[in-house]
């Protein structure tokens, strides 16, 4: 196990920004760690890169408590939290070799530009961080977050503020460090789809409390399809359904939408009830996706 | 092992942002404002602030000369330079915490009161290369322009005259008191800065507290006058203490004398404990501090 996290809290004055927080990442497992704005993400990776004192709690790296090893645990550690701040003044080498060095390292120029080449950038190597694009900056943050080669990498929403190439870039990153480099990697996002793409296990947290835990595969039953339901009245329908047999089916949700869990086999009889009984269809997709299901359990949370 | 390296690494930041020289070129441009000033108007000036002295003495020499120059332009920069070592060292923390390099840095395998020690320390050298900086404009340009001769001090209620040859040691020992003075400016930013998560904060109540604490050393009032003892910025102009040479019963100067040395040292001292003092409470606050920039 190379995190472990047991009954976690951390409270700013009456704030419980994370509460009794318990979970696990797997060696050579991509985790994602999923939670919407606020929900305690980035608390809790501080608290596990020991930023932060928690409230109560044990964190365990490596077999290692972090109160008790935090240097011999950060020196198998690579982070990014939230966006990378850099040395604006300082080009993409300068900036490896002083965080190297605060990592014990001292690493020759080809050294830091193989690693550059892993993250994209050996070409604007020499260009000074304040001209790169945010895109740039996160890749750059990475490369510093493995700049002393760890066994553990966690990056907090790594792609925060970045266009859609951007995103993927990071994804594939993500991706390759995973399998070709075999590290354990700790993704935090509240870009769903995106931990969905690339996470083995996953956590929901809400309100800094835990919702599930798990495989992804595991929590996303194949068998199942959600689908969103777009009709000329959406009340209307909803009102049908809920007083028919595929009442059980409507998924509780936050927005307007009509979004209802049916097994793929029944598809086509639930379109003919609709049709049936004067329902105007506008449209159906399936939205059967770490989103869908992250919104039911969030909005079965809600208070 | 580890803190000359991260040392060294401070230093090497300091050194390559461009902010850093602002500094040295503001000492650069003052001091060779006020020299441009007394080489064109010097002796207008001197003969004007001598005139009433003239008629009883009978002045031969080089009064206008490097040494004079360095004194007054000590004077002058002195009480200004704290704002430029806040610059530096109100920034060491704060200013990381604002750019967010400094959770990069606490994700490192980086002790923090190593890190609080290393910053400390290359803030410290910034402010004796800062100090060094002005001496070299103050003292060695001065007697480069000026020459060197007898040096005239004048005072309120008195005239002194330092023999050229007595005249360097005194101001290398005032350079090494106003580099105590400086630190502990600088340590107090320093201090300041752990709190902030910006250097604007640290800088402006650094400033704000040598203001006040001035202030009220100037005031004489009983109610002040028992708290000035223990305010830093009463010890800070002790460096002048090495320009007042004591007498003998023929009222003959004693070359390489200093009037009140225990009252220099005691200075001094008192300086010294408010830089391990705010050192010591830099590092305990920042141990304990959540990193939430």
């Amino acid at each position: 196990m190379h995190i472990q996290v047991d009954h976690l809290s951390k409270q700013f004055g009456s704030f419980t920004s994370v509460d009794n927080l318990s979970f696990s990442v797997k060696a050579g497992e991509v985790y994602g760690f999923l939670g919407q704005n606020g929900a305690g993400k980035s608390t809790t990776i501080r608290m596990i890169l020991s930023l932060i004192k928690p409230t109560q709690g044990k964190i365990k790296l490596f077999g290692k408590s972090i109160q008790d090893d935090r240097e011999y645990i950060l020196s198998r550690t690579g982070a990014m939290v939230e966006k990378p701040d850099l040395y604006k003044y300082l080009n993409a080498i300068d900036n490896m070799k002083i965080f190297s060095k605060y990592g014990g390292l001292s690493l020759s120029r080809d050294e830091i530009l193989n690693q550059l080449a892993v993250v994209g950038l050996e070409s604007r190597a020499l260009d000074k961080v304040k001209k790169y694009s945010q895109g740039m900056k996160q890749r750059l943050g990475i490369a510093i977050a493995m700049v002393n080669n760890p066994d553990l990498i966690i990056l907090d929403e790594p792609t925060n503020g970045l266009d859609p190439q951007g995103i993927t870039d990071i994804r594939n990153l993500i991706l390759m460090l995973s399998r070709d480099k075999k590290k354990t990697v700790v993704v935090s996002s509240h870009l769903l789809s995106e931990v969905e793409q690339i996470a083995d296990s996953m956590l929901i947290i809400n309100k800094g409390k835990k919702i599930v835990e798990g495989r992804v595969n595991d929590l996303l039953n194949p068998g199942k399809v959600q689908l969103e339901i777009d009709t000329l009245n959406n009340e209307e329908a909803k009102l049908i359904l809920s007083s028919s047999t595929w009442g059980s089916s409507l998924k509780s949700d936050l927005s307007e939408k009509l979004i209802v869990e049916v097994d793929r086999a029944t598809i086509q009889d639930l379109t003919k009830y609709l049709v049936d009984h004067g329902v105007g269809l506008v449209g159906i997709k399936s939205v059967n996706s770490l989103e869908a299901y992250f919104l039911s359990l969030t909005s079965e949370h809600a208070v | 092992m580890q803190y000359s390296r991260i040392t060294y690494i401070e230093l090497y930041k300091i050194f390559r942002n461009p902010r850093t020289y602002i500094a040295f070129s503001v000492v650069a441009l003052v001091v060779g404002l006020i020299q441009l000033g007394f080489y064109t108007d010097g002796e207008t000036y001197l003969e004007f602030g001598l005139r009433s002295l003239t008629d009883t003495f009978d002045l031969h020499g080089k009064i206008l000369n490097g040494y004079l120059m360095a004194y007054i332009i000590l004077q002058t920069l002195l009480v200004n330079l704290p704002l430029l070592v806040s610059l530096v060292a109100g920034d060491m923390i704060s200013g990381e915490a604002g750019i967010g390099t400094l959770r990069l840095i606490l994700t490192k395998p980086v002790s923090r009161n190593t890190l609080v020690m290393a910053k400390f320390t290359a803030a410290s050298i910034y402010t004796l290369v800062l100090l060094l900086w002005m001496a070299f404009w103050s003292l060695g340009i001065s007697v480069l322009i000026f020459g060197a001769d007898d040096m005239l001090i004048l005072k309120s209620d008195m005239i002194t005259q330092i023999l050229s040859s007595d005249v360097l040691w005194r101001y290398v020992a005032a350079f090494g008191f106003a580099i105590i003075a400086m630190l502990t400016v600088a340590s107090l930013s320093f201090f300041l800065s752990v709190f902030a998560e910006n250097s604007i904060g640290p800088i402006m109540t650094s400033m704000s507290i040598i203001i006040v604490f001035t202030i009220i050393n100037t005031l004489d009032l009983p109610i002040f006058n028992h708290i000035k003892p223990y305010l830093f910025t009463s010890h800070m102009l002790g460096w002048k203490g090495f320009f007042d040479i004591r007498v003998n019963e023929n009222n003959e100067q004693i070359i390489g004398s200093i009037e009140n040395l225990p009252g220099v040292l005691t200075s001094a001292g008192i300086l010294i404990l408010h830089i391990l003092g705010f050192l010591w409470a830099s590092i305990a606050v920042f141990k304990r501090k959540d990193i939430l920039s």
